[in-house]
């Protein structure tokens, strides 16, 4: 696609453009949904499109253009030319980095059998035989493959490639109406793929949370389940964005180099992790992905940052970009020292829960939220688990992250449809955190 | 047309049993405006083409935006070998409801067509946002506003004789304030305006009058808000509050696909089992009523994304649950017809059963007979933080502008109150409704991959008595 790249930045530059970025992307993805133990629909996507960043003194634009023709670019360029004449300039905008950069291949992110795996069910079955096998009635989910090869060129002396794969699956287990447990397992590699642990840890899960009862509110020591912290964590990744907390949807707004967490809690943003589902070679201006420490040791580091904005603020970028909108690529909680069995043992009366859903801020600025509990909820009582539900979780982001006071030591990378940011993190134990419910 | 008959007659013969092409084209604008800077203009122009067939009961989809003869040939291959898969790992075979299909083309029409207008002038909009707002006096330091207008054109095409073409613009305005006064810091996010047609709509609806009205009421929230009652007492609840609450609770609960289990992975599953038709779920004066022909609404359409001809579905009735919300799939499994509420986000995804406009229907109180004998009460206008369970039972909703109501008085502000309650709870507790109906937009989640939908949410004003009020 680089002859597309190449004429449609020749034609940008023709008519006159400053800055212009074009993004190609080829991208293959596969899913299997299922529920009920059967398959409910099977996709196929097949996509070729180019996303394209103009900047014309100081006015900027952007657009997808999915009908490649030469004719069809050249009258996309001009439309938005005529847009933009007349337009406000954003006073803010700083420009983008000046290439060309060095790449490195990123470890275990390109795999030709998943490219050539035909027919991807078997693993869809071997995900519902497990959970079954585990006491599970019935068992939802949904599995991806994807394939992806990304073109970038820019007026600043870009030319970037890269290619990746991917294969994931979610599986949701129940036993009753009230039961459930969830597992996820996303990888780029095929060999590391392991449908059945998740399909496991659902139907475990699902089977131990058999006739909960009505849960109490208060304030408890709760163990977050790396699948319920990974989804506080990826809305705390877009509030890490310079772009959301200008926009004022941050707690850490104004809080550069502050305490925001527990001395135990370290959070990174790391752009070429290795078999990272969100891994990119370079972010989207071309600057080549690497990590970045977000909060070190409980301080407030850095937001995440592009060329323009990091320019604004008298830094360097983060390599986020996102052109108007740094984002995250891979969030990682640093792992501590416990073993899960340690850390369950630490707790003498608390709760245990496995997975949150519907996480909505009173207040972004302010940090106030609250989250579902979802799939087994468990009441921890001297090593002992029993299994509760409808409760709440209602506290405050910053307030969780400061009440942090042990880590597991293994980490595990979460992706499905409530955490679209990629997370790693372990098991998390956390103070004092408040709990409610419905009374009526 | 051609190629959407080109690719249903290719599907059958390929062993479908049933197949369905759906073209869509999407142009449109968005700018947003950050703290009083433009961000940029983004330019929408998007089309393509879906495919869904049903082979020996299994489904299958594919999607292109190549629409060549032989790249939509490749997809109807890809959908129909993926459909002959998954029915191997099938208990039952899908089977789609028997329904009357219509050849129809409609429009919603723009009296000011969007298409003429200059960014420029759009950008306006948002001007006079930021140049009200500034004019209260408030200090509103973080200030994130953003237009967007697109113009929906789709076609459908089935194996049983459907042909819809439907021509659909659509235009919002959202902003989110931050208000900074006292050392304190109140918040009113993505607050929406929007509607199905030209920008007249906006112009005529006057966002930046509800984005005064939102910071002069945190304004008033930070310097004269208290804590509210606590314990039971009577809780009023505005057009907008009703309307997420029936959004959540009644209108996502109904939904047979999730009553089916079918979403249980992703969105969830539903308290509601299908012999609880003809259950009472509230009292009297409650009717629940999910309309997609509401002209002019967020959520407007006359036929849904499998062809069928929409109408107003009563969800309950004085209290009683009437009926779910079905596509063909599901109104085949319940044994009746579907009622048209099969949508899809664009062409790139299947329809799934989904909500269009859900309000509380009206009943006949005027707002001061509402409040008139409350002796200790909470009046909710908005509200901020709200979540569900995934069952959709176990609900909360945090007022953001709310009042004091004290022998049937409306008093000063108080601060979050918050409602935190069971769905049969919440709608037994219903004893008046108001006689005026107002609608709020919204985009509605759901599916894998995600289809954000827009639908309105709203309804009438209603008075909840001995409702178990929290505070933070």
């Amino acid at each position: 696609m680089f002859d597309i790249n190449e004429f449609i930045l020749k034609k940008a530059k023709e008519l006159g453009f400053g800055d212009v970025v074009v993004l190609g992307y080829e991208t293959n993805r596969r899913q299997v949904r299922f529920a009920n133990n059967e398959i409910t629909v099977a996709k196929n996507w097949h996509e070729r499109k180019v996303e394209l960043f103009v900047e014309l003194e100081k006015r900027v634009a952007g657009t997808s253009i999915t009908e490649l023709s030469e004719e069809n670019i050249e009258r996309t360029l001009k439309t938005l030319l005529a847009n933009m004449k007349g337009m406000a300039p954003k006073e803010d905008y700083y420009g983008i980095a000046e290439g060309p950069f060095e790449y490195k291949d990123i470890p275990e992110t390109f795999d030709r059998a998943i490219v050539e795996l035909d027919e991807p069910n078997e693993y869809v079955e071997t995900a519902i035989n497990a959970a079954l096998e585990e006491g599970a009635k019935r068992v939802a989910g949904v599995l991806y493959t994807d394939h992806d090869r990304i073109y970038l060129t820019t007026s600043n002396g870009v030319e970037a490639f890269d290619e990746g794969t991917g294969i994931e699956i979610s599986v949701r287990a129940f036993v009753g109406d009230l039961e459930s447990g969830h597992g996820t397992n996303s990888v780029r590699v095929l060999k590391k793929f392991d449908p059945e642990s998740a399909g496991r840890k659902a139907g475990e899960i699902a089977k131990m949370a058999q006739n909960p009862e009505q849960g109490p509110e208060g304030r408890f020591d709760v163990i977050f389940d790396p699948l319920a912290f990974a989804n506080l964590l990826s809305y705390m990744s877009f509030m890490t964005s310079a772009y959301a907390a200008e926009a004022g949807f941050s707690f850490l707004v104004n809080k550069l180099g502050q305490k925001v967490a527990s001395e135990l809690v370290t959070i990174k943003d790391i752009g070429n992790l290795p078999n990272g589902y969100g891994s990119r070679k370079f972010d989207d201006e071309g600057v080549p992905t690497r990590e970045t420490t977000i909060i070190e040791k409980g301080t407030f580091k850095t937001f995440l940052l592009n060329t323009s904005l990091a320019r604004k603020y008298g830094t360097e970028t983060t390599a986020n970009a996102g052109l108007i909108m740094p984002h995250a690529w891979n969030i990682v909680l640093e792992p501590g020292d416990y073993s899960k069995a340690e850390l369950f043992s630490e707790v003498k009366r608390g709760i245990y829960i496995t997975n949150v859903w519907y996480t909505r801020f009173q207040n972004y600025v302010a940090g106030d939220f609250s989250t579902i509990p979802r799939d087994g909820i468990f009441l921890v009582e001297n090593g002992e688990l029993r299994p509760i539900r409808n409760i709440r979780v209602s506290d405050n982001f910053q307030r969780i992250l400061e009440g942090i006071k042990a880590l597991g030591n293994e980490s595990h990378h979460i992706h499905w449809w409530e955490v679209s940011t990629p997370v790693s993190t372990p098991y998390v134990l956390v103070e004092s955190v408040g709990i409610t419910r419905a009374t009526k | 047309m051609d190629v959407l008959e080109f690719a249903v007659e290719k599907a059958l013969e390929l062993g479908a049993s049933y197949a369905e092409a759906r073209f869509e084209e999407k142009n449109g604008t968005s700018l947003a405006m950050k703290n009083g800077n433009p961000e940029g203009l983004q330019v929408l122009a998007d089309r393509g083409m879906g495919i869904r067939v049903l082979v020996d009961g299994g489904m299958g989809f594919a999607s292109t935006n190549v629409l060549t003869r032989e790249s939509v040939g490749e997809a109807v291959k890809k959908a129909v070998k993926l459909a002959r898969a998954a029915s191997k790992v099938r208990n039952e075979p899908i089977r789609f409801s028997e329904e009357d299909f219509h050849r129809v083309s409609y429009k919603v029409k723009m009296k000011k067509d969007f298409r003429d207008v200059s960014p420029e002038e759009k950008l306006e909009l948002l001007k006079k946002i930021e140049e009200e707002v500034k004019a209260t006096g408030v200090n509103v330091p973080m200030r994130y506003l953003m237009y967007s207008d697109q113009l929906w054109k789709k076609e459908i095409l089935t194996s049983e004789g459907a042909y819809v073409k439907s021509k659909i613009p659509r235009v919002s305005v959202t902003y989110n304030l931050v208000v900074f006064e006292n050392g304190q810091m109140e918040q009113a996010p993505f607050v929406q305006r929007a509607f199905s047609g030209g920008l007249e709509l906006i112009e005529r609806d006057e966002p930046w009058k509800w984005a005064v009205k939102d910071v002069q009421a945190l304004k008033r929230l930070i310097y004269e808000g208290k804590r509210p009652p606590e314990g039971k007492i009577d809780l009023v609840i505005s057009p907008e509050v009703a309307g997420i609450a029936v959004h959540e609770s009644v209108g996502h609960p109904y939904e047979a696909d999730r009553i089916f289990g079918r979403e249980a992975a992703q969105a969830g599953e539903s308290f509601v089992k299908p012999d609880m038709l003809g259950e009472r779920i509230g009292s009297e004066v409650v009717t629940v009523i999910d309309d997609p022909t509401i002209p002019n609404s967020w959520g407007f359409y006359l036929y849904d994304d499998e062809g069928v001809k929409a109408r107003p579905r009563y969800l309950i009735r004085e209290g009683i649950i009437t009926e779910f919300l079905t596509n063909r799939e599901y109104a085949h499994k319940l044994g009746q017809r579907s009622n048209a509420s099969a949508r899809a986000i664009n062409y790139n995804r299947e329809p799934i059963v989904r909500m269009a406009n859900t309000y509380l229907a009206p009943g006949d109180y005027s707002f001061e007979e509402l409040i008139e004998d409350v002796k200790l009460g909470v009046y909710m206008v908005s509200f901020n933080e709200w979540n569900i369970d995934d069952r959709r039972y176990q609900q909360r909703y945090i007022g953001r502008e709310a009042y004091l109501i004290e022998n049937g008085e409306l008093k000063h502000p108080v601060r979050r109150p918050i409602l935190e309650i069971t769905t049969r709870a919440l709608w037994s507790s219903v004893d008046a409704v108001g006689k005026e109906v107002e609608f709020y937009p919204g985009t509605c989640g759901k599916g894998e991959p995600g289809q954000g939908v827009p639908v309105w949410m709203g309804g009438a004003h209603a008075r909840l008595r001995d409702i178990p009020l929290r505070r933070p």
